[in-house]
């Protein structure tokens, strides 16, 4: 089973990965001690040079990572024939205990290498590296937290046995008391629908707000990260029950598949730009005053809170529209 | 104003072929003023002036170009220093085949974005300076010696750099063409430009423009300048 390409893709994939966050961490640390731009000594100048190209590795490490998400669900996906009871993603992930973990880990290291992004390419509009040591300390961060994913997401595919039955997500995301996340499913829509178009209206006015006055960058942050959470409890609450007209079916795969025009993907798409853009926002908040970014900065946030509120409208639009329109009718 | 200090250069390091083409080099260089690097080949004048002019990296060490610290610059930020504040004279010319003179000179100017009326204009006018305008569409192959040597030079003052490099100028010229060099280097001194050389001719290095000659042997200075 894991000759599948798309298997061996993630597999050697997370192990370059893991290998290259490794040499980077040493990397990091040295950084952390050593980094004095005043030194012209020989190891100043060496890590100067090393750094252009390890945060250049590192760039397309983590754009890989974010894509590896939706290869990940993709391949669980595609899987679900193998497996007696599997009818998605849902089933497969089941088959053993390191599935969902994987996928919960990966959603998260998604976010950070989101937000590693964009402190990188913050730092590579100055002059004088003023987020080198914040950017490798998060990195350090993220080191352990990666290669977790790496055992998690090895130990998923290296023990997928055929012969085991698993569930359907008809059962998986139900309300019940074996069910995953049955408190989430068992949400009434009408307060999570509430919720949902409240959080997007704020963090919308928040970034229209950002965006003409050119402040107000953390609560446009927390309101994206609000949305963001709150977008994922409402695919699991009410989105789901109108993509598949069904009032028992929560599964927040199957709208990956052919059947419902795999509109999953720019979904999640949208979700996860508008999540990592609108973090990234008050990421960057605290280096305003940063003399050799004073210039960029702005014009960096101002492009991320349009690409934020871009997205997040794409998300709304989709689900508005599917509410509007689908026979199904909830409330 | 240009200071170095303490650089170092060494290639290969770690290596059995190690080589430390310039060693513990700390210097003032001052601006308007011609700058003459001499010394035997092999003595680190080419890799100096490659420091200088932001095309290599030291080992250790610091250059200050106006103050600024540059050497730990990102490549994007050094590009941009290069390209407005250096022209180079290079030993061999390095001109392209294929294109005419006039292309020739206003390669450099190309990234800049400006308009390309504006960048053929300034061309011209440096073709007219180094009397060079009825060669403009000749192709490069077809030119004297001569003729190369103040193309290459129009080329380097495209982008009106403060600081203008030059590399074993006269190296491929005989003494007619060598002093109509001078004669050009020492126009660039009346424009208030900083002109830095690395030859070993004495054609050059005796000449009234030059203001300080600095002696190099095995990558370190030699003595006091002169």
């Amino acid at each position: 089973m894991i000759f599948h390409p798309a298997i061996i893709a993630l597999l050697l994939s997370s192990i370059l990965m893991s290998f290259l966050m490794t040499y980077s961490s040493y990397f990091g640390v040295l950084i952390f001690r050593k980094w004095d731009l005043r030194n012209g000594s020989e190891l100043q100048l060496a890590m100067e040079r090393r750094t252009y190209l390890i945060s250049t590795v590192l760039t397309y490490i983590f754009a890989f990572q974010i894509l590896s998400f939706f290869l990940y669900i993709y391949t669980a996906d595609r899987l679900h024939s193998l497996f007696v009871g599997a009818m998605c993603a849902a089933g497969t992930l089941q088959v053993n205990p390191y599935g969902y973990p994987a996928l919960l880990l990966k959603i998260f290291n998604c976010l950070l290498a989101g937000t590693w992004l964009i402190l990188n390419h913050t730092d590579n509009q100055a002059f004088d590296y003023p987020l080198i040591r914040k950017k490798y300390v998060f990195l350090l961060l993220m080191a352990p937290l990666l290669l977790t994913e790496t055992f998690l997401q090895g130990a998923y595919f290296l023990n997928l046995k055929p012969n085991i039955i698993t569930s359907c997500c008809g059962s998986l995301f139900s309300i019940g008391e074996n069910a995953l996340a049955s408190e989430i499913t068992g949400l009434p829509p009408q307060p999570t629908m509430f919720a949902f178009y409240l959080s997007t209206g704020a963090s919308l006015a928040a970034g229209v707000y950002s965006l003409l006055k050119n402040r107000g960058a953390y609560l446009f942050a927390i309101l994206s990260m609000a949305t963001f959470l709150i977008s994922i409890v409402s695919i699991l609450s009410f989105i789901s029950l109108y993509f598949y007209e069904l009032p028992t079916h929560h599964c927040p795969f199957c709208i990956l598949q052919q059947e419902y025009g795999y509109v999953g993907y720019p979904l999640y798409a949208a979700l996860f730009g508008s999540g990592i853009t609108g973090i990234g926002v008050g990421i960057l908040a605290p280096f305003r005053n940063t003399q050799s970014l004073a210039r960029t900065l702005p014009a960096l946030q101002r492009k991320l809170t349009f690409f934020s509120l871009v997205s997040s409208l794409i998300f709304a639009a989709l689900v508005t529209w599917r509410i509007l329109f689908s026979d199904f009718i909830l409330l | 104003m240009i200071e170095l200090k303490n650089i170092h250069k060494i290639f290969n390091q770690g290596q059995p072929n190690e080589f430390a083409a310039v060693q513990e080099v700390t210097l003032e260089i001052e601006p308007e003023k011609v700058t003459v690097f001499k010394g035997p080949s092999g003595s680190g004048k080419t890799t100096l002036l490659s420091l200088i002019g932001c095309m290599a990296r030291p080992t250790s060490g610091r250059i200050f170009l106006s103050g600024r610290e540059i050497t730990s610059l990102p490549e994007r930020f050094l590009t941009e220093i290069r390209r407005k504040t250096f022209g180079f004279i290079f030993q061999q010319l390095n001109l392209i085949k294929g294109i005419t003179v006039l292309e020739n000179i206003m390669l450099p100017a190309y990234p800049n974005g400006e308009k390309f009326s504006a960048v053929k204009n300034r061309a011209m006018r440096l073709l007219e300076v180094l009397e060079l305008t009825p060669k403009a569409n000749s192709k490069i192959e077809w030119l004297s010696g001569g003729e190369a040597q103040r193309t290459a030079v129009a080329r380097a003052l495209i982008n009106n750099p403060a600081v203008i490099i030059a590399d074993e100028p006269t190296a491929h010229l005989d003494t007619k063409l060598s002093m109509e060099l001078v004669g050009t280097l020492a126009k660039f001194k009346e424009d208030q430009k900083m002109v830095l050389i690395a030859s070993h001719d004495p054609l050059v290095y005796e000449s009234k423009i030059v203001d300080r000659v600095i002696h190099l042997r095995d990558g370190k200075i030699e003595g006091p300048p002169t």
